[in-house]
């Protein structure tokens, strides 16, 4: 069966102006509708994405990734998706490994992609090291066991997502969407990815050091 | 006697500011009133303090209000963070109605809806709020 028609992409972007025109195009190719939320960006984001043909949601200020994200799953949720993706705004996800996290959707409530299972290109040792070190600590906090805690490219169905509301509105929303994932008894399954590292994402990623400050959200901040 | 004219003008103020010029009394206003006539008390008479403070095991009534004030103002600290965290998500709420609202509109204007937006009640709305 082909899922296209009822799922919606969420893109969240900040400043991806770059990015964002190509990361759109490839996605709308392939057939799938896509929402990308423009995250307060001085730059050209949002009228790049509209010129690519994605629908795009502006928030007049910068309010965060998990903020954008909830923003996207919202509108998609009003537009009648049955099946909501999200995914990298700076070309770190793949399409062709769209179609596999959709489909897992079938047997489950949500899907998240694995970069340990699937692959990475142009990953360090320093980022694989901290990536498998931080899935150690969000299995401990979150109770759900995985092998990639914080892979951004998630797919889960529409009658599951008044139950992962995220209220944290930065990048802490990744390891308290597990927790919510975790309370909510939804059925998950992890689908191998690729995840391509460009010196464009690594230079757009979270810092090792950004992980306090996540954990701080996390911890302090419900 | 300079510096309790001052101290006790200081609370006349904060209980002005505070209260007559309030569009609407806070909920614990009888509490801060007894806070203020407290302060009063021991502005007036800062040695009957000094019995009250030993009791609580504090050498000195000065000291005493020292400590309470510095409770005091941690208390405001966490307060007013409550408060700033409180007013960051109605914010949010705000920016991410506006622009799913414009969004919609856009797409109405342009006639390129491929399926009307079904009725969409708030997501928060429907979460229960353990979580």
């Amino acid at each position: 069966m082909d899922h296209r028609q009822i799922t919606w992409v969420v893109i969240a972007a900040y400043n991806e102006a770059a990015m964002i025109g190509h990361v759109v195009s490839s996605v709308l190719v392939d057939g799938w509708k896509v929402a990308v939320v423009d995250d307060g960006s001085p730059d050209d984001t949002a009228a790049n994405a509209a010129a690519a043909g994605a629908v795009v949601l502006r928030h007049v200020v910068n309010l965060g990734q998990g903020a954008a994200l909830q923003t996207g799953i919202e509108f998609a949720l009003g537009r009648g998706a049955e099946r909501i993706v999200t995914f990298d705004a700076d070309g770190q996800h793949r399409v062709e490994d769209l179609p596999a996290m959709v489909a897992a959707l079938d047997d489950a409530d949500v899907a998240l992609g694995s970069r340990h299972l699937g692959g990475t290109e142009g990953a360090g040792s320093g980022r694989r090291l901290f990536l498998r070190a931080a899935t150690a600590v969000s299995n401990k906090m979150s109770g759900v066991r995985l092998t990639d805690a914080h892979c951004g490219f998630r797919a889960f169905r529409a009658t599951i997502a008044p139950m992962l509301r995220m209220r944290q509105e930065r990048m802490a929303h990744a390891s308290e969407l597990l927790g919510l994932i975790g309370k909510s008894g939804a059925r998950v399954v992890e689908v191998p990815v690729t995840i391509r590292y460009t010196d464009y994402s690594k230079r757009k990623g979270q810092s090792p050091l950004q992980a306090i400050r996540i954990m701080f959200d996390h911890a302090f901040r419900r | 006697m300079i510096a309790r004219i001052l101290f006790l003008t200081a609370l006349v103020a904060i209980g002005y500011l505070g209260f007559v010029r309030r569009n609407r009394l806070p909920v614990n206003i009888m509490l801060l009133f007894v806070v203020l006539g407290l302060a009063a008390v021991a502005v007036i008479f800062p040695e009957e303090m000094d019995p009250i403070a030993q009791y609580m095991g504090v050498t000195a009534g000065v000291d005493m209000i020292v400590y309470l004030v510095q409770v005091g103002l941690l208390f405001l600290s966490l307060h007013f963070y409550t408060k700033f965290v409180d007013h960051q998500r109605q914010i949010a709420v705000l920016v991410r109605e506006m622009a799913i609202l414009k969004a919609e509109l856009d797409q109405s204007r342009r006639g390129t809806t491929s399926s009307p937006p079904v009725a969409r009640d708030r997501v928060e709305d429907k979460v229960p709020a353990a979580l």
